[in-house]
């Protein structure tokens, strides 16, 4: 379930701050990421599996495996829900 | 930690309205553009308007809209501008009603690095909408609308909703299920410039916008996940006003075509205030500096019943505009808010009873136009 290859929708762009946190500009509005997210959403790139997005940011920061697959799962669904995101068609979004 | 992680920003100047020209080939009785047109025919030059952008960005304005009017008007300096706006890092967006947005302009504003695009309809059927626009315009926008669908840019499908057309909500939001577009704002009219001058002839009853939010709201429920769905409320019904802008010069700045800067797109009308433009001073000095922005900044510029109240930083205070079309005093609380002692001033404006039915053609309002200039 997690072969799933997210990408953010088209009009939604990640934009790096000065500090280790990001913004992602959507239509009409901006939303201010803290690290984790921001971490998180850096790496969506329509290439990357949720697990391996996982996997990458477990090993970063040293977060277990089980904690970090459900910070991503959480953050994927809140973007989902708000159509800022895209799934590709390997699977649905977990 | 991620429960916390999307917040919006506050407190700082993140959206520019670029109003690039006030001429239109729509007639709308709804718009929000000033009466007096045609005292805006000499427009900024794209010279200015590349440097309020550059100016914008040092500020750490994100986002910026290009409207009018109908800045497709000007389409030269809506390309180059675009590209300039995205090598300053800008968030660019393009608010138009679609009717001259030809493949070879879309081609040349998606190079230019276009991220978004938002067009208007004004009903769901051709019929209707052409009345409204006051000329045939809705197949036109249809077909658009199925290109921009098409292309590698974010789309969003706007429709005003007012007396004459909130009963077909339901066939509003089919429409933008049919073209496919991800977001759809179904914006109740808001009552300045000639939506003002139109008010009695096209507000809506109470009726028609409780409808209309059942409707919507059982809209949004099925489309989560594939549509988003706004709605913008119809704030003479509400309890409480809107929070106009998020607070007066919190958050956004609008350029007029002749280089007036705004609070909001409708302020022009508190003609109790300055505005300074930007042919005369930097953004960041009006923004700052300026005795309008600064007029209703906070809450220390209110009056009772807002200076106590636990809404204050909720509301705002409601809308300046609204306030000063209604009462006169741009300092006063929102009509809107039923703790207002001014509230009489939106009940009058309130149809409790549903409209009689008639043939909507028979409930004229003045379109939208240029008015003659008298001969000297």
């Amino acid at each position: 379930m997690n072969s799933a290859t997210p990408a953010l929708a088209r009009g939604c762009r990640f934009r790096r701050s000065a500090n280790s946190a990001g913004t992602l500009l959507v239509p009409e509005g901006v939303v201010e990421l803290n690290s984790s997210a921001s971490a998180i959403v850096e790496l969506i790139d329509g290439k990357r599996t949720v697990e391996e997005i996982t996997l990458e940011l477990s090993e970063r920061t040293a977060l277990d495996l089980q904690s970090m697959s459900s910070d991503v799962q959480t953050l994927l669904q809140r973007l989902a829900a708000k159509c800022w995101l895209v799934v590709g068609d390997k699977a649905a979004l977990p | 930690m991620i429960v916390d992680a999307i917040k919006a920003v506050e407190c700082r100047p993140l959206s520019l309205l670029a109003e690039l020209t006030y001429r239109c080939n729509l007639q709308c009785p709804y718009c929000y553009n000033p009466l007096d047109l045609g005292s805006y025919a000499r427009e900024l030059d794209v010279e200015t308007w590349a440097r309020v952008l550059d100016e914008a960005a040092a500020m750490g304005i994100v986002h910026v809209h290009f409207s009018g009017g109908e800045p497709t008007l000007r389409p030269r300096e809506l390309c180059a501008l675009v590209s300039h706006a995205r090598s300053k890092e800008l968030y660019t967006n393009l608010i138009t009603q679609g009717t001259f947005l030809t493949d070879a302009l879309l081609d040349e504003l998606l190079s230019a690095g276009l991220d978004h695009v938002q067009i208007s309809v004004q009903a769901a059927h051709a019929a209707l909408a052409d009345y409204i626009a006051g000329t045939r315009v809705h197949e036109k926008k249809a077909e658009v609308l199925r290109r921009v669908a098409s292309r590698d840019v974010a789309l969003t499908l706007n429709c005003v909703l007012h007396r004459h057309n909130i009963d077909e909500v339901a066939d509003i939001i089919a429409f933008a299920e049919t073209i496919g577009v991800k977001r759809l704002e179904l914006a109740n009219t808001q009552f300045y410039g000639w939506a003002f001058k139109n008010r009695f002839a096209i507000v809506p009853s109470r009726a028609q916008v409780e409808r209309a939010r059942t409707t919507i709201d059982l809209a949004r429920e099925r489309l989560r996940g594939r549509m988003e769905i706004t709605h913008v409320l119809a704030d003479y019904y509400e309890l409480f006003p809107k929070p106009c802008m998020n607070g007066w010069a919190r958050q956004f700045l609008t350029v007029a075509p002749d280089g007036r800067v705004f609070p909001c797109p409708a302020a022009a009308a508190i003609t109790s205030l300055h505005f300074d433009a930007v042919t005369d001073a930097s953004l960041e000095w009006i923004w700052s500096h300026s005795e309008a922005f600064n007029a209703y900044r906070g809450t220390s510029w209110m009056p009772e019943p807002c200076r106590s109240c636990a809404r204050r930083e909720v509301d705002w205070g409601g809308c300046r505009c609204q306030a000063f079309l209604l009462t006169g005093d741009a300092a006063v609380t929102d009509p809107a808010c039923s703790l207002s002692p001014r509230r009489d001033a939106i009940e009058a404006l309130r149809v409790e009873d549903e409209h009689p039915a008639v043939d909507p053609r028979e409930n004229g309002f003045v379109p939208r136009r240029f008015q003659r200039q008298p001969v000297p």
